[in-house]
């Protein structure tokens, strides 16, 4: 299968061996291609959604005068909430929360419209499930936009009836209005925030795991080493032969990813597009290079694996998206910061809705370059270990090798 | 009988035989239990920091600033003297917000005018966007009322209806089972339940595909258990070592982590049942899929993150496709997440998480019919095999 003038030793006959056997080895090849792109699709198609809107809640109207059907009807009416069903007691709300058949119960008491009027200040309550907290919390922002509205109205009229000009009461009704602006994201559009994060997440995964996996396959054994080494004339053509095939796949899946988000879910380009290709191929090469390296410590292939998927699969909480890393403790923060991912999604979050100016970019940028650098250093380190162990044909045990890469 | 039995013991003691399937199933429990939570500990955001653009400099707006910055959720870290400075320093990610008091705020509220507030909260990170626009919108809100019933009381209301007619109609919202707004109270009860599917996934699918997956041969007297033995024989195995690895899980962590819990333990671990003999069905159909169990490896290590958000705890179900949610309800974790925090955090009683438990029995059974389906098969094959070698 190999092109026949191509085999001279060096680094592209280890490249074309490597692409021979991803030819020959179905799962390596729709690991490293079908496998993220149709998770990806998952993800794209869960939040396909963009913002959760009419989450059902149910209304006890003890009351059932003008004011409660009016409040009803407002409640219906906002984006956030749908009011599902009608509660006949307070236990038969509770139930539907229970339940899960809605996420809140809005309690319109006995007599209240008669004591709004009357001045005795009566207590609309909402309950709502806030186990679940973004859904708690946007039939919170849906219940907050409707309630004090119908409020205002009978502000309104309370002041009228005081013998306010109409004019006066409406700027006297709320004296100090905050005008809140959402910045780079201003319709808090989930696509654009969660899933635009998540995609490079799964990636990252899938990289590292799968660069552990394939170096290990060639590392694992002296002997497939010994082969490797001859392939590529040395040990330093070969790694490079053996890991850019993947860099060009997952770059291009990566593309992938981005032509959907962008072409099709109107993800925002605000900063600069060659700033976040950079960046793009800084993340895929670093986390080549850690799986790489794990897999050069770590033997068997099977452990280096192992340790890859426990680093990186639960990876998305310490990047700080849902749960930010403003509020993290010390070691979250220091974990975070050694992953790839954290500092892709930074420059990836500046560039797309952020729109981030050129001379505050740099950073997220430099640490991934740090890190290429970084591991590309340890990956060196490593394989020249190996081959002075090779050479000298002496064993050199991996815990005496890492103290001395260390210092 | 003695098969099942058979099958059992010997799947039990590959448990601990086998080192990857001990690292994952014991060592990466434990790891697991500790590490995943780190990020979620102080539980909410407090004192963001944000920045003031104060035109207006007068004792009213001083009063609104530090009253602003008394609140837990921001504190105000920098009076900038206009916005395109604050601009760039919420780009550099030193301040999450500003707030801009306008030039004649005071002059404006004295003179019974409208005088509005302007807030700019970073929304690249949904959370920090709660806490900036909820703390401000709510200091306002009560300085706004205060303005209101001192006007309303300068034209001659009584002070008691000055009070009712500023706010005629109180809003009282009552967070129920994780009162302060938590974000591990939140998250943590359905990442546990996703944890243990992983970890169980991830278990039995190197059981199935490393070397010895048919125990309970007895080669001396030729004995070999039936398909049915085989099965249920490794699901009871997988179940008894659950047994102490789920309560840790779902009673233990919890408690240990402090987050709430209304439920009772015998309705979860009646839950539990069902679940964890769906996921050893489903492991064993992976390890079958997969034969490998580096391939089983890499697999189920990509597939935790698109599971979670599956299940209608981080993204509500009423909004994510049909299609998408009745395939998301063959993997186990959908139905668990749901019912486990249900039952446990919200305190339902079994009947409600019905759909839920029928659910994972439904699952259980299917999973546990085609591996049964693909042991026949295999001792067909065998079988066939052994005949030729024998002919």
């Amino acid at each position: 299968m190999l092109p026949r003038r191509e085999l001279r030793p060096g680094f592209w006959l280890v490249f074309w061996r490597e692409i021979d056997w991803l030819r020959r080895r179905p799962f390596l090849l729709a690991f490293v291609t079908i496998v993220p792109l149709a998770l990806m699709a998952l993800l794209t198609a869960i939040f396909s959604a963009g913002l959760a809107t009419r989450l059902p809640i149910a209304v006890l109207d003890l009351d059932s005068s003008d004011l409660s059907r009016s409040i009803i009807r407002m409640v219906d009416a906002t984006p956030d909430t749908a009011v599902a069903v009608r509660a006949g007691e307070l236990a038969e709300g509770r139930g539907m929360i229970l339940s899960g058949k809605v996420h809140g119960l809005l309690m319109l008491p006995q007599n209240l419209e008669r004591d709004v009027f009357a001045g005795r200040r009566p207590e609309v309550v909402f309950f709502y499930n806030t186990q679940t907290l973004t859904t708690g919390n946007l039939t919170l922002r849906g219940i907050n936009a409707a309630v004090p509205t119908a409020a205002m109205g009978i502000r309104l009229s309370l002041r009228t009836a005081q013998g306010q000009p109409i004019e006066e009461a409406q700027a006297a009704i709320s004296p100090i209005p905050v005008q809140v602006h959402a910045l780079f994201n201003p319709t808090l559009n989930y696509v654009h925030f969660l899933l635009a994060a998540l995609l490079p997440s799964l990636l990252q995964i899938v990289i590292v795991t799968a660069s552990a996996y394939s170096v290990g396959l060639d590392f694992e054994t002296r002997h497939r080493l010994r082969i490797l080494r001859r392939l590529g004339g040395g040990l330093w053509p070969a790694m490079a032969g053996k890991l850019l095939p993947y860099t060009v796949i997952f770059l291009l899946v990566l593309g992938v990813s981005d032509a959907v988000l962008f072409g099709i879910l109107e993800l925002p380009l605000h900063g600069r597009g060659w700033l976040l290709d950079i960046a793009g191929f800084l993340f895929v090469l670093s986390c080549q290079l850690l799986g790489a390296l794990l897999a050069l410590f770590l033997t068997p292939t099977a452990t280096a694996v192992s340790i890859a998927t426990l680093l990186t699969s639960p990876a998305f909480g310490f990047m700080g998206i849902g749960f930010p890393r403003l509020g993290m403790n010390a070691f979250s923060l220091g974990f975070g910061s050694l992953l790839p991912g954290t500092w892709y999604l930074t420059a990836r979050i500046d560039q797309t809705i952020r729109g981030t100016p050129l001379d505050l970019s740099w950073r997220p940028i430099l640490v991934l370059l740090a890190f290429v650098v970084g591991l590309a250093g340890l990956v060196a380190l490593r394989l020249e270990r190996i081959r002075a162990n090779a050479t000298r044909d002496a064993s050199g045990t991996p815990k005496a090798v890492l103290s001395e890469v260390v210092s | 009988m003695t098969g099942l039995l058979a099958v059992f013991r010997g799947e039990f003691q590959r448990i601990f035989a086998l080192r990857p399937v001990f690292s994952v199933l014991v060592v990466g429990s434990v790891f697991y239990a500790v590490f995943y939570p780190q990020p979620y500990l102080n539980e909410a955001l407090r004192n963001v920091p944000i920045a003031i653009v104060d035109g207006d400099g007068t004792a009213t707006s001083r009063e609104l600033a530090r009253r602003v910055d008394a609140t837990t959720d921001v504190a105000v870290t920098m009076v900038l003297p206009d916005i395109v400075s604050a601009e760039r320093q919420v780009h550099a990610r030193r301040i999450f917000g500003i707030l801009v008091i306008p030039m004649n705020f005071e002059r404006d509220l004295l003179h019974g005018r409208a005088s509005p507030i302007a807030l700019y909260a970073d929304a690249s990170y949904f959370l920090v966007y709660q806490r900036v626009s909820g703390g401000v919108v709510a200091v306002a809100r009560t300085l706004g009322a205060e303005v209101e019933t001192v006007r309303l009381m300068g034209i001659g209301v009584d002070p008691a209806l000055a009070a009712a007619a500023s706010d005629p109609m109180q809003l009282t919202a009552v967070p129920l089972f994780n009162p302060q707004g938590g974000y591990a109270t939140y998250v943590l009860p359905g990442a546990f339940v996703l944890l243990l599917q992983q970890i169980m996934l991830m278990g039995v699918g190197l059981l199935g595909t490393l070397p010895g997956a048919d125990p309970g041969i007895n080669a001396r007297e030729g004995l070999r258990p039936g398909p049915l033995a085989t099965v249920a024989g490794k699901m009871l195995a997988y179940l008894l070592f659950e047994a102490f690895i789920l309560p840790l899980y779902l009673i233990a962590l919890p408690y240990l982590y402090g987050l709430p819990r209304l439920g009772g333990v015998v309705p979860i671990l009646i839950l539990a049942v069902p679940f964890v003999l769906s996921v050893s069905g489903l492991g064993l159909v992976v390890a079958a899929i997969f034969k490998n169990p580096l391939r089983v490896q890499l697999v189920l290590a990509t597939i935790g993150l698109p599971f979670f958000f599956l299940s209608g705890f981080a993204w509500p179900t009423e909004v994510i496709p049909d299609a998408v949610h009745v395939v998301s309800l063959l993997v186990p974790s959908t139905s668990a997440i749901n019912g486990f925090t249900r039952l446990a955090q919200l305190g339902a009683p079994l009947a409600d998480v019905r759909s839920e438990f029928l659910m994972l029995w439904g699952l259980a059974i299917f999973y546990g019919g085609v591996v049964w389906i693909l042991e026949f098969r295999k001792r067909r094959r065998d079988g066939r095999i052994e005949r030729i070698v024998v002919a």
